[in-house]
């Protein structure tokens, strides 16, 4: 049986600096699969690839060469305006540095994602809270982001990443800043998101608990796909 | 708008920063703007209550008294329709004061409307050709009076006495007191007729400073100057705009090295302001990239980045003008107004002339909120166009 393909690519190249004297092949002729409702795991050591393969695959990046498909649009070559309304909508990401904003407290910092929709300030705070509230953060959640722990810094991430309500969750290294067994948590949560909720998880790891965890992996070493 | 808000006080060090450079900009260039439009709009009320041309004698490259045979031969130049004599100078009234006395043949001085001195007001009069000793005044006599030592009263009926320059007392009678729209030349003057005047200023009899001289209508005030230079050949022809040049140009002089002063402070407002909004620091450029990547398009980040800048632009230049408006208005301009209006200031001891226009407010807030959306927009417009991956991680 055809397992149904939320994305896929093919041939995606992404070179940095191309023409310059630092010019770096990041991705090369990456074609994979990912499978909806799956939760697929990119692996490898640092530095070989993988959040340039996963911003590719969060609409983040433009591939220099090859295609980018969504549900069999091709999206790499489509407007900024269509990939951000792509990315508003329906993928939720979880970065490897957070990048949370450091003087905003943690629901304002959830409720970003929603400051760009049609939904008031108090309606996204509020949604922000009950985000937070699930991740056993509620009594944290008028603390500026500063002044939390890195594990408690991460799951402000996972609920911003949650709040678009998205189909598609990208992490990038989600286990880096967290305890082991923080990471069970978090995985027993993504799992229970993607067999209750379908949702599609990608993420870009080298902690073999994730990589075990996970349905599916794709090994990358030096921009290349490893069979 | 409410995230832009949000960020105007939450990063609370930038927003003051820039907020009390532009406080300080707006304050500087608007209090000094105020004094200048004031000036410039009471040189020309000025020159409409003065007289078309003014002539002089000169001997010897240097002014001297005009004779009263002048008269005629100004009279019965073609397209002048009155010719008078005035003596006038400064009257030194201690504690660093002057002000300024003119003796004018009453029954002709007084024939030209509208002209300094001849709008009395209230229970007043104007002199009239048998009047000695007696003086209109302008209504800086008055405030000058007021804010003596001794705090005297003086008004219609008062008895005013002036110091002549050979020492002498002379007691002037207060018979009326004049309204005028200009501060710098006839608020604190002396109007009294001429033999009284002269007695003052230590001149001889049937010498006169110059001559005020009013044209038919229609004439050509240039023309009439031409014929007099030509016709009487000790004498320097002032033209009514001629006098305001003169005037515009010992103000403007200083007023060019305000304008300098604006344009080097301008520019350090928006350096400052482009340093320390940091859009184009690594913070301001991850932010962008985390709006980006979270579902922000371009025109979002630039509405956040605008409604940040017009915030603080807006509240920057209103405190800034609002400040201008005390210093200028309540606490009369110190310093500034002394540099700006030089030896003139000497004379103004009831306030400066101030002027606040419509087109002068729009320039002050142009002038602060423009740099600062420029310097705070286009770096965020940069990283905006850039994909977020590449913003995000400073490749």
């Amino acid at each position: 049986m055809r397992l149904p393909r939320i994305i896929h690519t093919e041939g995606v190249w992404k070179i940095y600096g191309q023409g310059s004297p630092h010019e770096v092949n990041a991705a090369k002729d990456i074609s994979i699969d990912i499978i909806k409702g799956e939760i697929t795991a990119l692996g490898g050591p640092s530095g070989s690839g993988k959040t340039t393969i996963l911003s590719i695959l969060g609409l983040l990046a433009k591939p220099t060469e090859g295609s980018v498909y969504l549900e069999g649009n091709e999206l790499s070559s489509l407007s900024e305006v269509y990939r951000t309304k792509v990315r508003r909508e329906r993928i939720g990401f979880i970065f490897q540095a957070q990048y949370l904003i450091p003087q905003l407290t943690s629901a304002e910092n959830v409720a970003l994602p929603m400051l760009c929709t049609d939904m008031s300030r108090a309606d996204a705070e509020n949604l922000a809270r009950e985000k937070l509230y699930s991740l056993g953060m509620e009594k944290r959640s008028d603390f500026r982001v500063a002044e939390l722990s890195g594990g408690e810094q991460q799951r402000v991430s996972i609920a911003r990443a949650l709040m678009n309500s998205p189909d598609i969750l990208i992490a990038d290294e989600p286990s880096s800043f967290i305890d082991e067994a923080l990471t069970k948590d978090l995985l027993a949560t993504l799992r229970g998101m993607s067999e209750e909720e379908g949702l599609t998880v990608i993420v870009a790891s080298h902690d073999p608990m994730v990589l075990n965890w996970s349905d599916r992996i794709y090994q990358i070493r030096d921009g290349s796909l490893v069979e | 708008m409410s995230y832009a808000l949000g960020n105007v006080l939450k990063y609370r060090t930038r927003s003051t920063a820039i907020v009390s450079a532009l406080i300080l900009s707006t304050f500087l260039l608007g209090s000094a703007e105020f004094i200048r439009e004031g000036v410039m709009t009471d040189l020309a009320a000025s020159a409409d209550e003065g007289p078309d041309l003014v002539v002089q004698r000169i001997l010897g490259g240097r002014q001297a008294t005009v004779p009263l045979e002048w008269k005629d031969n100004l009279s019965a130049v073609d397209g002048v329709r009155l010719a008078t004599p005035r003596v006038w100078g400064y009257i030194d009234v201690g504690g660093g004061g002057l002000l300024t006395i003119m003796g004018v043949n009453a029954s002709e001085y007084g024939s030209i409307m509208g002209t300094t001195g001849t709008e009395i007001v209230e229970e007043g009069r104007f002199l009239n050709a048998t009047d000695r000793y007696r003086m209109v005044v302008g209504q800086g006599i008055l405030d000058v009076m007021r804010a003596s030592l001794a705090g005297v009263s003086v008004g219609v009926g008062s008895t005013l006495s002036l110091i002549a320059t050979n020492g002498s007392l002379i007691e002037f009678e207060i018979i009326g007191v004049f309204v005028s729209s200009t501060k710098i030349y006839s608020y604190d003057m002396i109007v009294t007729d001429l033999s009284s005047a002269r007695q003052v200023l230590g001149l001889e009899t049937l010498s006169f400073t110059d001559y005020a001289l009013w044209a038919e209508y229609g004439e050509n005030l240039n023309s009439i100057a031409f014929r007099i230079d030509s016709q009487i050949v000790e004498s320097r022809v002032l033209t009514r705009d001629a006098i305001a040049d003169a005037m515009l140009v010992a103000y403007g002089n200083r007023g060019g090295v305000m304008a300098l002063l604006w344009a080097i402070l301008l520019i350090t407002v928006i350096l400052l302001a482009f340093t320390v909004s940091a859009s184009g620091s690594d913070e301001a450029r991850r932010e962008v990239g985390i709006l980006k990547a979270l579902g922000y398009d371009t025109v979002d980040v630039l509405e956040i980045r605008m409604f940040e800048s017009l915030t603080l632009g807006t509240l920057g230049a209103s405190l800034g003008v609002s400040f201008a408006i005390v210093f200028d208005y309540i606490l009369g301009a110190p310093i500034l107004s002394e540099y700006l209006l030089g030896w003139s200031i000497l004379l103004l001891n009831g306030g400066i002339p101030l002027v606040i226009s419509g087109s002068t407010i729009f320039t002050l807030y142009v002038v602060s909120i423009v740099p600062i959306l420029v310097a705070t927009v286009v770096p965020a417009w940069r990283n905006a166009i850039t994909e977020p991956d590449v913003v995000l991680r400073g490749v």
